[in-house]
């Protein structure tokens, strides 16, 4: 047993626990004569439960030796006892000592099996694992396989039955893709592909013809532009003939290339005057003036001006922050002088006269308060100088004024002008009316332009409505105004002047004369007693000149006030009358005054001259001359109690018979002159 | 219509009320002669167009000096001729020039001499010869049937229309009380009353006692008169000046009444008719003015 084998193995016991067959073979080879204990061997045959067994019996031994030991211990036995179960004792520890060995390798071997086993299983659980990876894998692959769009599907295929149509059998294989869903898919496709190969082909052929034309255009266009020089030198040549010829062929080319810039009302203008000049008047000239350049700028299309603007609005920006921002004031003047912006271009009107003097008329369109206005200028031949009272006659602020009743100019004839002035606080345009010139109401019909609901004409219409009238009065006008200029200047050196054919309407001798012929202002005008008459009759306006003539003969001496309508003469001048002579009478007090003053008012037909009667003034200025002198002679003969000389001999004959016609009749009882009208 | 400048220089030259009373003519120095309906003027709602005329028309080429009414025509004198219009024509707003059924017609014409017409047949029946420059005025004394004409050359001349002769001559200028030498000698106006006679002019407004042929007063009226009448115990004269004024027979001027022209040509009374009593004035303006109550100015007829 066990204490047998330990007694045997005691001198030379190589204990081989680990059991490794290579050590027990190597100590094996070292030592032949030896006999090689495995313990591991003598294990598996020994059985755990006769082991278990044998642990109990040897524990009992050994507490009833332990026991015993102590009884006789206690007993005080002989130590020969003591020592021999002590030896009994020390067997069975070894004994114990055995068994616990083998224990602990039974356990030991019974955990390297476990383990063992364990790895197996965890190699196989791997396997598992990566196969079952791999599946899944597999699956995913399978579904994405089955997931996949083919790009084929994405081409719009041509319908079948044309495809059977159309392609050729070599690609449809009828017999084949009838059947199969996925060859005549395939069949398709190829026919798609040889399709788009033939259109690819007739593309390309079409893009190198299309080079081929447009090099020859190129040609073409070269071939045209090296013409250009060859014509501007025939048109050059062309000049004198043009002008031979009187038709200004390349001229009115220009105009028209610059009218396309002209804004609408100053075309208007421009058409209906050239036509009406063309037409009826040949004194009547038109042309444009201007920067053509600014003009075009205006109408440049707004995208780029609008990126410019917001560019440079950018850069205000900054600006604006670096230095001080503009006062309030000089942003309302900027936004005035905007508003009131003239466009580049002006028209320039040319009226002659048959005495070579010019009537010059600019027109001026304004942008934003679409309207027009007009500056003046007339040159004449001779100078026009030395005449003093003359001063506001072709003032070019005046001139025009009035050339309709009441169409002074002044204010704008926009009604929607107004609603813009306020946004900028500009209360009367009159202010400005200098710089820009007059916006007068005719000038406004003459560029189509309606801001009254009075006509329902626009535009051109209405611009040749009142083409010829206008020319006419204007024409009138600055004849009326040069006539008036040279009569002023000879009747301010006291004469009157008094054309031939106006001599028969005045007696040969006339002793009363002109002294003194100045300009009045409405001011002074209206201080003088002897009008207050005319005032209130209403027959005067603030837009009329003024006129003082001093008539004397002798001691007598007559104040005549005269009152000039600007329409002159279709508006006779007004005369009211003041008498100093032995005493002051005035037209109100005295009856033969009253009856001079109709005289020169009223039955002054006659006085009109020759057409278009520019001698009215004159003549009436020479009648109220005669009237004072009959008037004088008369009233000093009538009062004689016949003392002294009389003051004013009578020097007319007055012919009083009842039948002769038209001469002066003196009725002087009742004073009335009597005429032949 | 007329514009301003011609209303300014308007006169009013002569005045005449219709026979039934109700209508006033006056005639302007434009030779146009306007018909006022005075009962539209005179009615209490009366408005502004009331006071415009009904009918206004040209008469002559020159002025018109003179109008006189008969029974059923309006004569109107102008520059050597006379035109008669049918009052019952103008009435309705017509005008036609036609003859006259009716006795004679008095002219003084600017020839010196008076003439004589006969309304039916329209020939001159004579001719009175005896003024040496033309002549103002004339009047007629009824009740002797003497025709009194005042002229030019200063004389007032009385005559017998049966036998168309010259009866008397006075020559009012010679009389120092009247005469007034810075005005010179004309005669402008006469009025007779039977046995008085107010002449005017160029001498002083003055009243005559036909029978002594003497002047029993003068009036110191300023100006020179130019129409003057007798109405019941006053006297009315126009003249230069812009009133009217009221005068007494004893000489004294009474009252002045102002009215609008500045001086006036032609007074008329209205006498014929009772309900539209008026003394209407007109002058140197296109302003007549009317006088219900003499005494003051009741509103203007306006050409």
């Amino acid at each position: 047993m066990s204490s047998d084998a330990v007694k045997k193995r005691k001198p030379k016991v190589i204990r081989n626990e680990t059991g490794t067959p290579e050590t027990k073979r190597g100590r094996a080879e070292g030592d032949q004569a030896v006999r090689v204990y495995n313990e591991e061997v003598e294990l598996e045959a020994r059985d755990p439960q006769q082991d278990y067994m044998l642990y109990k019996d040897t524990c009992a031994a050994l507490a009833k030796l332990m026991a015993e030991i102590q009884e006789l211990k206690a007993g005080g036995a002989k130590s020969v006892e003591i020592e021999e179960r002590r030896t009994q004792c020390s067997v069975h520890f070894i004994t114990l000592k055995k068994l616990n060995r083998l224990a602990h390798m039974r356990l030991k071997k019974g955990r390297d099996q476990t383990h063992e086993a364990k790895q197996r299983v965890d190699v196989l659980h791997l396997q598992l694992q990566n196969l079952l990876y791999e599946v899944m894998h597999l699956q995913k692959e399978i579904g994405k396989c089955l997931e996949f769009r083919s790009q084929h599907e994405e081409i719009e295929l041509v319908s079948e039955e044309e495809f059977f149509q159309e392609a050729p059998a070599e690609i449809s294989r009828p017999h084949v893709t009838r059947d199969d869903q996925h060859q005549l898919t395939l069949a398709r496709l190829d026919w798609e592909l040889e399709q788009r190969k033939r259109l690819a082909e007739q593309y390309k052929m079409s893009l190198a013809r299309k080079e081929k034309i447009q090099k020859a255009i190129e040609q073409k266009r070269e071939y045209l532009s090296s013409l250009q020089p060859g014509l501007q030198n025939i048109m050059q040549a062309s000049l004198p003939v043009q002008e031979y010829l009187a038709i200004p062929f390349e001229h009115m080319q220009k105009q028209a290339e610059v009218s396309r810039h002209l804004p609408p009302p100053l075309y208007v203008l421009l058409v209906q005057a050239g036509a009406y000049g063309q037409a009826c008047d040949k004194n009547l000239s038109v042309s444009i003036s201007g920067d053509v350049d600014e003009a075009k700028a205006l109408s440049r299309p707004p995208e780029d001006s609008q990126d410019d603007e917001s560019d440079s609005d950018a850069e205000e920006e900054q600006q604006n922050t670096k230095r001080r921002r503009a006062t309030v004031g000089v942003q309302l003047d900027d936004k005035r002088k905007e508003m009131l912006r003239r466009h580049p271009l002006s028209l320039c009107v040319d009226l002659k006269c048959k005495d070579g003097s010019i009537l010059h008329l600019f027109f001026y369109y304004l942008m934003n308060l679409n309207i027009l206005t007009v500056k003046t200028k007339v040159s004449t031949t001779t100078d026009l100088s030395g005449a003093v009272s003359a001063g506001s006659l072709l003032n070019s602020e005046s001139l025009l004024n009035c050339l309709y009743t009441s169409d002074h100019g002044k204010e704008t004839p926009n009604p929607a002008n107004r609603y813009q002035f306020d946004k900028v606080g500009i209360t009367t345009f009159a202010d400005y009316v200098s710089d820009l010139g007059h916006p007068y109401v005719w000038m406004q019909k003459l560029g189509g332009l309606q801001f009254s609901s009075d006509s329902a004409l626009t535009g051109s219409a209405l611009s040749a409505s009142h083409m010829e009238r206008t020319m006419k009065l204007l024409r009138g006008r600055l004849q009326a105004r040069l006539a008036l200029h040279k009569q002023f200047s000879s009747l301010e050196h006291s004469i009157i002047p008094v054309s031939s054919e106006c001599q028969h309407l005045f007696p040969a001798k006339v002793v009363s004369g002109l002294m003194r012929w100045t300009m009045m202002s409405y001011q002074e005008f209206t201080e003088l007693g002897f009008v207050q008459h005319v005032l209130k009759a209403g027959l005067v306006r603030e837009t009329d000149l003024f006129f003082m003539a001093v008539v004397e003969r002798g001691t007598a001496r007559l104040l005549a006030a005269v009152v000039m309508n600007p329409r002159y003469p279709e508006v006779a001048p007004l005369f009211s009358l003041s008498l100093h002579w032995k005493g002051e009478r005035s037209g109100r007090t005295d009856d033969n005054l009253q009856a001079m003053e109709s005289e020169v008012n009223v039955f002054r037909s006659e006085l009109q001259g020759p057409r278009p009667g520019l001698q009215l003034l004159t003549n009436q200025i020479q009648r109220l001359c005669v009237c004072l002198d009959v008037y004088l002679e008369t009233e000093s003969q009538v009062c004689d109690g016949s003392e002294g000389p009389k003051e004013f001999p009578r020097e007319k004959m007055c012919l009083r018979t009842a039948s002769t016609k038209p001469v002066i009749r003196v009725n002087f009882s009742k004073l009335r002159f009597i005429h032949n009208k | 219509m007329f514009i301003s400048l011609q209303l300014l220089h308007m006169s009013v030259f002569s005045q005449s009320f219709s026979p039934c009373g109700r209508f006033l003519a006056a005639g302007n120095n434009y030779g146009e002669i306007a018909v006022f309906s005075l009962s539209a003027a005179l009615s209490p709602d009366a408005s502004q167009a009331s006071q415009k005329p009904i009918l206004n028309f040209t008469a002559h080429d020159g002025p018109v000096f003179s109008l006189l009414s008969t029974d059923t025509h309006l004569l109107s004198a102008g520059n050597g001729e006379i035109s008669a219009w049918s009052w019952a024509e103008l009435i309705k707003k017509v005008r036609v020039s036609c003859s006259v059924n009716d006795n004679s017609l008095i002219v003084g014409g600017g020839d010196n001499n008076i003439h004589i017409m006969d309304m039916e047949t329209g020939i001159f029946k004579s001719v009175l010869k005896g003024h040496t420059d033309y002549i103002h005025c004339l009047c007629f004394k009824e009740r002797e049937e003497e025709i009194l004409s005042g002229g030019e050359d200063g004389a007032v001349r009385i005559w017998d229309s049966r036998t168309n002769r010259p009866v008397h001559c006075i020559e009012v200028f010679k009389y120092e009380e009247c005469a007034r030498p810075q005005f010179g000698k004309w005669i402008s106006c006469l009025a007779t009353d039977s046995d008085w006679m107010l002449c005017g002019g160029g001498p002083s407004l003055s009243l005559w006692h036909l029978r002594s042929m003497s002047p029993t007063s003068v009036f110191p009226l300023p100006g020179c008169q130019r129409e003057a009448v007798f109405y019941q115990d006053l006297i009315m004269s126009v003249g230069e000046g812009p009133h009217v004024s009221h005068c007494l027979h004893g000489g004294t001027v009474k009252a002045q009444i102002p009215c609008t022209p500045s001086s006036l040509n032609t007074l008329a009374l209205n006498l014929k008719n009772t309900e539209h009593r008026v003394m209407t004035v007109g002058g140197s303006s296109h302003q007549i003015d009317v006088f219900t109550n003499f005494s003051y100015r009741a509103f203007s007829l306006s050409f």
